[in-house]
């Protein structure tokens, strides 16, 4: 039971990762990213082979994973951010099924359908993440780590330069802000801090394969982020921690197995219409008109 | 105030035609420093068309605009404001969900890497907008969220903006419209303090009184075309533009 406790925190907390990262793109620079996914894949498919054919270390892991994910988040934002809205959005789109495509059929790296399997125990400063409980506490280490990294970069000038793009892009652009230069960083932040989560997952689970990655998380993750209120701090930890928390608290009825799916459909189906109507800012979200 | 008479902008034969319509037809206007020059026209004359070609945000289909006799032709707006010539908007385009004082501390902040520099150097970015604050009489409200402060108060502030960017040519868009006659006297000892320091303003305006009262020479506008342009005394008294001014049928 403890390891099963263990093992939700550690999954909570990867979403958490997920969703923190994003509400730095959606809540303070207004950018709305479908290919969240992507980046998580990248830095699970990057912890992987290096697990595999290298070392299981997080600390190689994770700056390795980091690199990989901002690295391909230029892949996006180089074309992509010059356009605005809902053009970003349809780019991003097409980067998520070109990745997952990319994922299924680079059999030789990704190891295609079949993914990659028999990823070692992870290691931090020698030590062998073994316990679920040990990586429980690992990834909450992170989860804290990736949370005060956004917190701080926010309260730079580098998050003022976000919130100026997000509030009026042609202002901003008009006193001297490079917003394409601005967004591309930020959304290479915003993958690199993604794929901490990618790496957290890859050892947990110790397999990887693209279904993990689909346009289907990406826009779960969305959700976490609007339902606990995009452009505040806990809102999405709220919301990701709602999200998850929500099946498995589902799964202590007493109902039949198979209903449990459709309750949980019906479920984040009447919050969201409950939560647009009460709440459109979200869980956590300043009402219209505040920050 | 026109004292000197160093060309600070200068257009060329600039023309813009959107379709149809000729937003811009072979402008040619010169805006000096230490002098205001009041661009007035009827709605839909193409002033803030003008402005947007010389920030920029439109290219001009041919001509020529110059910066200190510097093409600025083809650059971004970007490029255009990092050196010296800013604008404010009509619908004043604040960073509505920041602070009053991060609105101005972000225009300091020019680069994205910003936040790399020293503590000396981020101390008196703060320092200097709070100064800037004092001097558009903001300094009281510097905690408050821009969207939260009174419509002129909103309008000193992106006049503040403009200030933070030590801008050396100022395209203002309808700067004195919503305001009242104490804050009007403010906003303009602002701009009397900047043209003695030799800034060169182009102001779009509609109230006359307030063109005539402030402008060194003003350019009449229609349809894209410059129809006259001298003294306030010269362009205001002529009953032709007046007309023209007013939609009458000349």
């Amino acid at each position: 039971m403890l390891n099963y406790f263990a093992n939700l925190i550690t999954v909570t907390g990867t979403s958490v990762i997920l969703a923190v990262s994003l509400n730095l793109l959606i809540g303070y620079a207004g950018i709305f990213s479908m290919a969240h996914a992507v980046f998580y894949g990248v830095g699970a498919y990057a912890a992987a082979l290096l697990g595999l054919y290298y070392c299981a270390d997080l600390m190689v892991a994770i700056p390795v994973a980091m690199l990989a994910g901002a690295l391909a988040s230029l892949l996006i934002s180089l074309p992509a951010l010059r356009v605005r809205g809902e053009y970003f959005v349809a780019a991003s789109l097409g980067l998520q099924v070109i990745a997952t495509t990319v994922f299924e059929q680079w059999e030789s790296v990704t190891g295609g359908l079949s993914g990659l399997g028999g990823i070692p125990v992870a290691t931090l400063f020698g030590f062998e993440l073994a316990s679920p409980i040990s990586f429980m506490i690992v990834t909450v280490a992170f989860v804290v780590l990736v949370v005060l990294a956004v917190v701080w970069l926010l309260r730079t000038s580098f998050g003022r330069d976000l919130r100026a793009i997000r509030d009026d892009e042609t202002a901003a652009g008009a006193i001297g802000k490079n917003v394409t230069v601005i967004k591309a960083i930020a959304v290479a932040v915003s993958s690199a801090l993604c794929a901490v989560g990618g790496v957290l997952y890859a050892y947990n689970i110790a397999f990887v394969n693209p279904e993990s990655f689909t346009l289907n998380l990406s826009v779960l993750v969305m959700a976490m982020v609007i339902i606990g209120g995009a452009g505040t701090t806990m809102g999405p930890i709220a919301g990701a921690v709602l999200i998850q928390a929500l099946p498995a608290g589902l799964s202590w009825l007493p109902l039949p197995v198979q209903n449990i799916g459709y309750l949980q459909q019906i479920l984040y189906g009447t919050a969201m219409a409950l939560l647009m109507i009460y709440r459109p800012a979200g869980l956590l979200g300043k009402a219209r008109g505040k920050a | 105030m026109m004292a000197q008479e160093k060309v600070a902008l200068q257009l060329t034969g600039v023309s813009k035609r959107f379709g149809g319509i000729s937003a811009a037809n072979k402008v040619d206007l010169s805006l000096p420093y230490g002098a205001v020059t009041g661009l007035v026209g009827p709605n839909g004359a193409g002033k803030t068309t003008m402005f947007n070609l010389i920030t920029g945000h439109i290219r001009p289909d041919e001509g020529t605009i110059t910066h200190n006799g510097v093409s600025v032709l083809g650059l971004s707006p970007r490029a255009i404001s990092l050196q010296g010539i800013a604008r404010s908007f009509q619908a004043l385009r604040l960073f509505s969900h920041m602070t009053v004082l991060e609105n101005i501390l972000t225009v300091t902040e020019y680069s994205p890497w910003s936040f790399l520099s020293s503590g000396a150097h981020q101390r008196a970015r703060i320092e200097r907008s709070e100064e800037i604050l004092e001097q558009i009489g903001l300094a009281h409200r510097q905690k408050e969220l821009a969207v939260d402060i009174s419509y002129a108060e909103q309008k000193f502030l992106s006049l503040g903006r403009i200030l933070a960017m030590k801008a050396n040519v100022w395209l203002l868009d309808e700067p004195a419209s919503g305001l009242d006659l104490n804050s009007y006297e403010r906003f303009f000892t602002i701009l009397r303090r900047q043209l003695d320091a030799g800034v060169a303003i182009c102001l779009i305006e509609h109230n006359l009184d307030i063109v005539r009262g402030i402008s060194d020479r003003i350019a009449f506008l229609e349809r894209g075309t410059v129809l006259d342009q001298g003294t306030p005394e010269k362009i205001l008294g002529d009953e032709r533009l007046t007309a023209i001014y007013f939609g009458e049928t000349v």
